[in-house]
């Protein structure tokens, strides 16, 4: 195989942030102190509600856009101020933004062409990496006649076939349709392993980002909440908006009563829950967040250790059911696998809800 | 039973309204446009009953003309070139260079001058700050009796006057390439000048050809410049077949020129039909991206963009600003005393010509208004015999260069069967057959962009044809409707080319007093002229601009698509 992994480098973002002059809005801080640090060969995704920044953040990092503050190192190299033809890059917008005058050989070809390889050399990448995307075949073929899906292909085939130091994706699979983009995020991160660069990744999608990441780093308002892998994000989230953005959640306010033993018990719901862990720095007494995902919680008709409540409705979905329950005025969802028929409650059904001790996490209000 | 099969190609015929409707278009343009056509070429080919070509080849043997005719496509060709530059430097500048609103709406009125100005405006300006007496040559640089008149000043005028129409051909095509397209070859590691030149030029290109021959048409078209600037040793085409009808009174001759002249244009026309056509790389991908800073530019490029296009608006602006000084002052150059006294002659000796070119105007503008929006909706939306012919036809006198219009209009409209020389109704009908097309393309435009299902439902629902398209098609069209009003105005304000060989003692034109003002030296006069007709125009603008806003929710009708082209 004519592409192959090179030596991958890290990337560094130290107190990167960028703001723009608005002629309503006077300056927007669309990103601000933002420190990440990309591990070589990770690929790591900026996940983010639109317009939090995350799409300028990768633009600092392509040289498109100048940070307003801070720095940005590729490998050992500080490229803060260069432009992007002087970070050896590769981009997939998120329109592809393919060369419609270009056959997909010109497209695919350009950036060795810019180097000055020989026409040979160029010729057998381009059929490499084509045949590494699924496109043998295509490269005499012109933009407006390849589907979405191939120009996709051509755009990702363009961005890896000089062997770019990082790789950098913006939103590309937001053009596809569903199931195309279930595939192709399965092509680029087996595509990303192989080769082995230090990738960026965005998108606004959790599912997608939890698919392909080796880490998501959360950003809202133009700043990063939380780095850590989709497990971590999902059992662990820092704070109530990495906890709503990602999965479904059960969100109530708590106090702390005890810590001792290795116990946690926090009062909420007017009832004791035990949690196996706390946030550093909350003391017994402090109002904390309890958070619990639906499928962690389990309903019995009978419990010594659960909490009272109120079957309001129930939605069967083929291999899960989901319920609303009421305990007080609070309304909590829970979501039980593979219940049959029989076992089923029905809207009016007293409850008991169980907490399960390694479901309950605890964040900071 | 049995069932008769329709011929869908005569569906249109079946209905006797629109059948009468196009039978009537095949009279008019019959009329106004073929029959014109057929006696210039059979006054220019025919002798005593017999055909022949002798005529045009001792126009083709006489070294005078055969210069006229080489200058006439050196001139069409440095206006072309220039003009386009010049186009393709501002829209260039208007998209990728980052400027404020406010500067954007600067250049934008300097380009907007020309294009509204009547004839002879910028000639009158260059003569101003160039001739003899000129502002700059003789007060500024003491030079004495400086010669301005020949290629040069001609090139220059007409670069000035034309490139705004570049620039507004370019400049939609310039901001449909997604910048992303430039900042992906930027980030393969391209310089900024090897981004320009195998992305943003390539992807321009039918852009910059169409504004090309645009320019190429008009300057081997336009009469004006030349007449003014060009001097004796710089003939072309256009004035040398006005000066042989109205100083020799050889139609024959003047109508072979104009034939020379026809050459040229075809091909141009031609070119620009079925060559350009469908010749563009609007993105194929999708949803441009978001709004992306481009890095084409540096800092310093964009300051120099930016200084380059002040510099030629401030030139431009300059250029109005002497007319309207021109036009205040007593004589232009020997007394500068402020003075309404040009205003006083144009309102009273001149309000003849006023009052004329404003009756025309007012009477051609409704109809028009009217024939470019049922030829547009009937090419558009109708299939019947000789669709394509009658679209061609109806592009004819718009394709061709006002001389050879003015020319052909002249010879058959002359004696009986069909005397019109010196009605209005001439004039009227010159400016409809000619600068209505405009409105035409509009309306097939629009038309593309309306789903016809649309009409289809109105039909089903057993609406006859007549109240389907009064009350479907019609409000659709409206933008088309008053792009073509726009241009048949302004067009009935400004065009001379034609029009000065069909103007009477009963019926003249405000562009024709302007050259009768110049021809007898009272500039002032010829100034004030001018300014009046570019606050006219420009209101008028105001006003239609306005009514296109009402329908901004469709696309299609913008005050651009009254000036480009
Ligand atoms: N060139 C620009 N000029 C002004 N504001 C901008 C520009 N680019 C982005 N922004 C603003 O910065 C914020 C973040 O935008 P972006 O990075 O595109 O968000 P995301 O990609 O996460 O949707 C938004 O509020 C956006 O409006
Ligand atoms: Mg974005």
């Amino acid at each position: 195989m004519a592409v192959t992994a090179a030596q991958p480098v890290p990337i560094r973002l130290t107190g990167i942030g960028k703001s723009f002059e608005h002629g309503v809005k006077g300056r927007i801080h669309a990103v601000r102190d933002v420190n990440v640090a990309v591990v070589p060969g990770e690929l790591l995704t900026l996940l983010g509600p639109s317009g939090c920044g995350k799409t300028t953040t990768l633009r600092m990092i392509a040289g498109f856009e100048q940070p307003t503050e801070g720095e940005i190192h590729i490998g050992e190299k500080n490229v803060t101020g260069l432009r992007a033809n002087e970070r050896n890059i590769g981009f997939v917008f998120q329109n592809y933004a393919i060369f419609p005058h270009l056959s997909v050989f010109e497209n695919v070809g350009y950036g060795l062409r810019v180097q000055q390889k020989p026409e040979d050399e160029i010729k057998r990448a381009v059929a490499d990496v084509l045949d590494l995307v699924g496109l043998a075949g295509y490269a005499q073929q012109h933009p407006h006649q390849l589907s979405g899906g191939e120009q996709q292909r051509v755009a990702l085939a363009r961005a890896i076939v000089f062997r770019p130091r990082i790789l950098l994706f913006d939103e590309p699979l937001s053009n596809l349709d569903a199931k195309l983009r279930v595939q192709m995020r399965g092509e680029i991160l087996q595509l990303q392993k192989r080769l082995g660069i230090t990738t960026v990744y965005v998108t606004h999608d959790q599912e997608e980002a939890m698919a392909i990441s080796d880490r998501i780093a959360v950003m809202d308002r133009g700043s990063i909440v939380q780095i850590a892998s989709a497990e971590d994000l999902y059992d662990r989230p820092s704070n109530e908006f990495v906890a709503r953005f990602i999965g479904r959640t059960n969100l109530f306010d708590g106090k702390m009563r005890d810590t001792t033993n290795g116990r946690i018990v926090v009062e909420a719901l007017g009832q004791t829950i035990v949690a196996n862990s706390a946030p550093d720095g909350i003391l017994p007494g402090d109002t904390v967040r309890v958070m619990i995902r639906p499928e962690r919680i389990a309903l019995t008709v009978q419990s010594t250790t659960g909490v009272g409540a109120k079957v309001l409705s129930r939605t069967f979905l083929g291999e899960k059911t989901e319920y609303h329950v009421s305990v007080g005025d609070q309304l909590v969802q829970a979501t039980l696998y593979g219940q049959g028929k029989q076992s089923a409650f029905a809207a009016g059904d007293s409850v008991q809800i169980i907490f399960p001790a390694d479901g309950v996490h605890l964040m900071k209000p | 039973m049995s069932v008769t099969s329709q011929s869908p190609s005569n569906a249109a015929y079946r209905d006797p309204f629109f059948a009468g409707i196009i039978l009537l278009l095949w009279v008019l343009l019959a009329l106004f446009v073929l029959y014109p056509l057929a006696c210039l070429f059979g006054r220019a080919f025919v002798d005593g009953g017999t055909i022949s070509l002798q005529p045009l080849l001792d126009v083709l043997n006489n070294p005078h003309h055969r210069r006229a005719f080489g200058n006439s496509l050196i001139l069409a060709l440095a206006v072309g070139v220039g003009g386009t530059l010049l186009g393709f430097l501002f829209a260039f500048t208007a998209v990728r260079g980052g400027l404020s609103r406010r500067v954007i709406g600067f250049i934008d009125t300097a380009t907007l001058l020309p294009l509204i100005s009547p004839p002879f405006t910028i000639s009158v300006a260059i003569l101003f700050s160039f001739g003899a007496r000129g502002l700059i040559t003789y007060d500024l640089l003491g030079i004495k009796g400086f010669a301005i008149y020949g290629f040069m000043s001609t090139a220059a005028a007409e670069m000035i006057t034309y490139f705004p129409i570049a620039y507004l051909t370019l400049r939609p095509i310039l901001a449909s390439i997604d910048p992303n397209i430039e900042n992906a070859a930027f980030s393969m590691g391209a310089s900024r000048a090897r981004v320009f030149r195998t992305m943003t030029l390539p992807l321009s290109m039918p852009g910059i050809a169409n504004a090309f021959l645009l320019l190429f048409a008009c300057s081997l078209a336009d009469f004006a410049t030349p007449l003014i600037l060009a001097g004796n040793d710089f003939p072309v085409l256009p004035t040398e077949a006005f000066l042989q009808i109205t100083g020799q009174f050889d139609l024959r001759g003047g109508a072979l020129l104009s034939i020379l002249l026809l050459v040229p244009a075809a091909v141009v026309f031609f070119l620009q039909r079925y060559w350009l056509q469908g010749r563009s790389f609007v993105t194929v991908t999708g949803k441009a991206g978001s709004r992306s800073s481009v890095e084409i530019l540096t800092p310093a490029m964009r300051f120099t963009l930016f200084a380059l296009c002040g510099a030629v608006s401030i030139v431009v602006i300059y250029f109005y600003a002497l007319l309207l000084f021109s036009s205040l002052v007593v004589a232009f150059g020997a007394n500068h005393t402020f003075t309404f006294k040009h205003y006083h002659v144009i309102f009273t000796e001149g309000l003849p010509a006023i009052r004329d070119t404003l009756i025309i105007a007012a009477i051609g503008m409704p109809l028009g208004g009217i024939y470019g929006v049922v030829v547009g909706y009937l090419v558009a939306r109708k299939q019947f015999w000789g669709r394509q012919s009658l679209e061609l036809a109806s592009m004819i006198n718009y394709a061709l260069p006002g001389t050879i219009v003015g020319i052909a209009y002249l010879l058959a409209f002359n004696d009986k069967p069909m005397e019109l020389t010196g009605t209005a109704a001439i004039i009227i009908a010159c400016y409809i057959f000619r600068y209505s097309p405009t409105g035409i393309r509009a309306t097939i435009a629009l038309l593309h962009q309306v789903d016809k299902s649309l009409e289809e439902a109105s039909e089903s629902l057993g609406a006859k044809s007549f109240t389907t398209f009064r009350r479907i098609t019609l409000p659709l069209i409206m933008p088309a409707f008053f792009t073509g009003l726009g241009v048949v105005f302004i067009r009935s304000m400004t065009a001379i080319s034609a029009t000065i060989f069909l103007i009477s003692i009963n019926w003249t034109l405000v562009t024709v007093r302007i050259l009768e003002n110049m021809t007898e030296l009272s500039l002032g006069p010829a100034a004030a002229f001018s300014v009046l007709v570019v606050v006219i125009v420009y209101v008028v603008l105001f006003l239609i601009g306005q009514m296109l806003a009402r329908f901004r929710a469709l696309e299609g009708g913008r005050v651009e698509s009254i000036l480009g082209g």
